[in-house]
């Protein structure tokens, strides 16, 4: 068990340093040059000259890498081309924003979707499971900033439920303050939950069902064990393994996601920052954003591989 | 045990805890992710009595060093707080700020800048020379943004008293006060030179200006706020209408319009994209404000490519581009038809005698045969005539021109093949010389002299000769009108200059784009914009002459 984590800690630590490799080697191959972006028009060759030098942007791309692998082992994440403050300030700043958004999109995506998923898988061919599977194809066929417009024209714009954008009214204190909060969290969370939920219900129920046809809970059943506690106990034990994993995941496509939703509901997040950032080509924050990411990603994926090992008892021996 | 389910419920709800917790740290809105001004009051949203204008922008601010240069947001918060010498008014034309006036001695080799003697710093220390020439030579040392490039002729600067700065140039260069004047914003001496290396200086907060609006506060990612300037020299009678301005991003144009349809914000800083304008137009409470342009629109040909080194073939190119219908169809009739390479809107520099290469493709093609290029093999397309036209993949309006130039090309016997590409591997390709022809739009050329020398001296001193034409005597007629110091002589030769490049049909221009601008009329009234949407409606001027709507 213990080698089981070990091996599970080498490979995140391995993904991360690809990520942050392929990342870094990415940004030099664009075809564009950031420095091009800091005078548009009267630009000298000598202040362009400066401009890279000041970037680190002269020496050989080799050293560059190894010279950020350097900072970046010791916790550095460099300073903005543009804003000339830390990345690290810059991230802590909009961090908290899309823990909020990704994390409650996560929670609650769990949270519906299981349920949603085993009701579809035991009540098989019902109106709920149609449902799920008509939701499931369709919702994985969204395009999150046109949803995203759409619930901003019908409930904020025409109904004016919600706030356009936004996260929070920075003039409200205290309780106002926490529920100005979750008045702006609504509509984006909304619409990342709901291209994330189909999916995830429809690949839950896909399991369950599966798992529902094995000899086990025939057996199970056969013992004269309620049914409650024959789907709940033991086949969707078996069913949210393979759906955890889904979850880890697509981790990776809930940020993705986070990057449209901020930029569209005006979000300060880390993914609106990516957005500003690659139009800018900050090389230094895109990095660290990236880093950041991955490590989440890889975090969850850890942490799922570690909760599976808890409730597959498979691997734990 | 209640299993599986439980646990994850379990494990769930303490993640939004978890979540919750890391977003507040402490308590929401009182934390330390907002840097605040010196006279801040600490964001209480309380205003005694005066009106707060939202402004949306599509940018956050990325760097609040007035000395570097900036992106729009940066720009428009920065230029209210900074003040410049000059400032543009409608019509494009210099006018005083901080500057009274400027005289010239020694035949133009010696520019004078008279200061007011009311503005005041924020802190209370009064505007001096002292802080001018601090600034420029602050510019000069570091080679600052686009301004050391306005800066390239000083060779001394002279504070001869608290309200006059002069500065000895190399040689007389007729548009230095007004490029000066207008793009150098002037930074507090006092504050400055404390603060180490300025090319690093970050500036992020107290901010001390002396402009119409003062930046206050700044929450990153979400909200700016400025006040007004209690001693701004230009404001109305009785104080600015307008005390507080905010401004709030929102990266995507079409929740900003949202927003103002709401009346979350009251001003989009942002044109109005061409699409949306008849919808905003019929809204009640929005009035839309047509602002003109300092830039415009082009085809340029670059020189080195040995087929479109000949005149003809530029000429037959000029006869294939159908600006009015391009105005019409692509613009919705909101654009203005160009000659040469200078705009309408330097009304001095009128070139209304220059004739414009007509419309006509047929008449191209016989202008090409004529100069000697067959069709071999049939194809309909002329021998050798095939270019590749690169543009900005995110401007919606000249991805549109480059089809319609393409197919009218076509019929000329002129093969176009599209390069519509991102952003910045497109700058990075003209930069490169990487193209046949550039199809693009200048931002802010602020006079017509600057861009001359900029566009088409063959040193390319400003690295935006994208011609990379080398002409010596255009060269010569550049640099003599450069050092004329008489106006009238000076008008003439920029004419003469305007219609030479025209000839050599160097460029194809296509229109000058007029931006139109959104806003609460049910709020808000007396907006006094300035051409470009860099300045447009949201100058520290503009603002301080908005009054409410009752």
């Amino acid at each position: 068990m213990l080698r089981y984590a070990a091996s599970r800690l080498f490979r995140a630590i391995l993904t991360i340093w690809i990520a942050v490799t392929v990342t870094f080697f990415l940004l030099r191959l664009l075809p564009a040059d950031p420095t091009l972006l800091v005078v548009e028009g009267d630009m000298t060759p000598e202040m362009q000259d400066a401009l890279r030098s000041q970037y680190g942007l002269d020496q050989p791309i080799l050293q560059q890498y190894v010279l950020y692998l350097g900072q970046l082992v010791q916790g550095n994440l460099g300073v903005s081309f543009r804003q000339l403050v830390p990345v690290s300030e810059l991230l802590l700043n909009r961090l908290p924003w899309t823990l909020l958004l990704a994390g409650s999109a996560f929670v609650l995506t769990l949270l519906i979707g299981i349920p949603l998923g085993v009701k579809a898988a035991v009540g098989r061919g019902g109106t709920v499971d149609r449902g799920v599977q008509f939701f499931g194809i369709t919702s994985n066929a969204l395009f999150i900033p046109s949803v995203a417009i759409l619930l901003l024209v019908v409930f904020g714009s025409n109904l004016g439920w919600f706030p356009i954008g936004q996260a929070i009214d920075p003039d409200t204190r205290g309780l106002a303050a926490y529920a100005s909060l979750l008045h702006h969290l609504a509509l984006p969370l909304f619409s990342l939950v709901l291209v994330q939920l189909g999916p995830y219900a429809l690949t839950l129920r896909t399991n369950m069902v599966e798992v529902l046809g094995e000899d086990y809970i025939t057996s199970a059943r056969s013992r004269g064990l309620t049914h409650r506690r024959v789907v709940w106990r033991h086949a969707l034990r078996n069913a949210v393994l393979p759906a955890l994993m889904l979850m880890g995941l697509q981790l990776g496509t809930l940020i993705g996601g986070a990057v449209l939703t901020e930029t569209v509901f005006a979000y300060p997040g880390v993914g609106r920052l990516i957005f500003e950032s690659v139009q800018q080509l900050d090389f230094p924050v895109l990095q660290g954003a990236f880093v950041i990411l991955a490590v989440t990603v890889v975090l969850a994926n850890l942490l799922t591989d570690l909760l599976s090992m808890v409730l597959n008892p498979r691997i734990r021996t | 045990m209640k299993g599986t389910i439980g646990r994850i419920r379990k494990a769930g709800a303490a993640l939004a805890v978890a979540t919750m917790i890391a977003v507040t740290g402490c308590s929401l809105n009182e934390s330390g992710d907002s840097t605040s001004g010196s006279g801040s009051t600490d964001g209480s949203g309380e205003q005694a009595g005066g009106a707060t204008l939202r402004i949306g922008t599509t940018t956050d601010m990325e760097n609040f060093n007035p000395l570097q240069s900036l992106s729009k947001t940066d720009s428009w918060i920065l230029n209210a707080t900074y003040p410049t010498l000059l400032r543009i008014d409608e019509n494009a034309q210099k006018v005083p700020e901080l500057a009274e006036e400027y005289t010239t001695e020694a035949d133009g080799s010696v520019v004078v800048f008279h200061l007011r003697d009311d503005f005041e710093w924020s802190d209370g220390t009064p505007v001096t020379a002292k802080d001018v020439a601090f600034t420029a030579q602050a510019i000069m040392d570091y080679q600052l943004g686009n301004v050391a490039a306005k800066l390239t002729w000083v060779t001394g600067i002279e504070v001869r008293d608290d309200q006059t700065v002069a500065f000895t140039l190399s040689e007389p260069y007729a548009p230095f006060a007004e490029g000066l004047g207008f793009w150098m914003r002037i930074v507090p001496e006092h504050i400055f030179s404390q603060a180490g290396d300025l090319s690093q200086f970050a500036n992020d907060t107290d901010w001390v200006g002396a402009g119409a609006y003062i930046l206050d506060s700044a929450t990153k990612g979400q909200r700016y706020t400025l006040k007004a300037n209690e001693n701004y020299p230009y404001a109305p009678e009785g104080g600015a209408a307008v005390e507080t301005v905010e401004y709030v991003v929102y990266p995507d144009i079409n929740t900003m319009i949202l927003a103002l349809r709401n009346g979350d914000i009251d001003l989009m800083g942002s044109p109005v994209p061409v699409s949306a304008v008849a919808s905003l137009e019929g809204e009640e409470n929005i009035e839309v404000e047509t602002v003109g342009s300092l830039g415009f629109a082009h085809l340029t040909y670059n020189m080195q490519n040995p087929v479109l080194a000949d005149q003809a073939v530029r000429q037959a190119l000029s006869m294939v581009v159908d600006s009015k219908s391009i105005i019409e169809t692509i613009l919705q009739g909101d654009g203005q038809e160009m000659v040469g390479p200078i705009s309408p809107v330097f009304a001095d520099y009128d070139n209304t005698d220059l004739e414009a290469y007509p419309f006509d493709p047929e008449g191209a093609r016989a202008l090409l045969e004529g100069a000697g290029y067959t069709d071999a093999n049939g194809d309909g397309i002329l021998d050798d005539l095939a270019f590749e036209m690169v543009c900005d993949q995110s401007n919606a309006n000249l991805t549109r021109v480059a089809e319609v130039v393409r197919d009218d090309a076509a019929e000329a016997g002129i093969q176009i093949d599209l390069a519509c590409i991102e952003r910045n591997t497109f700058l990075s390709r003209t930069r490169g010389g990487e193209y046949d022809i550039d199809l693009s739009q200048w931002g802010v050329f602020d006079n017509p002299m600057d861009q001359l020398r900029s566009t088409y001296l063959s040193s390319n001193p400003g690295g935006i000769n994208y011609n990379l034409v080398a002409d010596p005597e255009l060269d010569a007629l550049v640099n003599d009108a450069a050092v004329t110091a008489d106006v009238d002589q000076f008008v003439e030769k920029i004419k003469g200059i305007d219609a030479y490049v025209h000839d050599q049909a160097l460029l194809t221009p296509l229109y000058v784009e007029n931006f139109r601008f959104a806003y609460r009329g049910d709020r808000f009234t007396g907006f006094d914009p300035s051409p470009s949407d860099l300045l447009g409606m949201v100058t520290g001027y503009s603002l301080s002459q908005v009054t409410t709507v009752d």
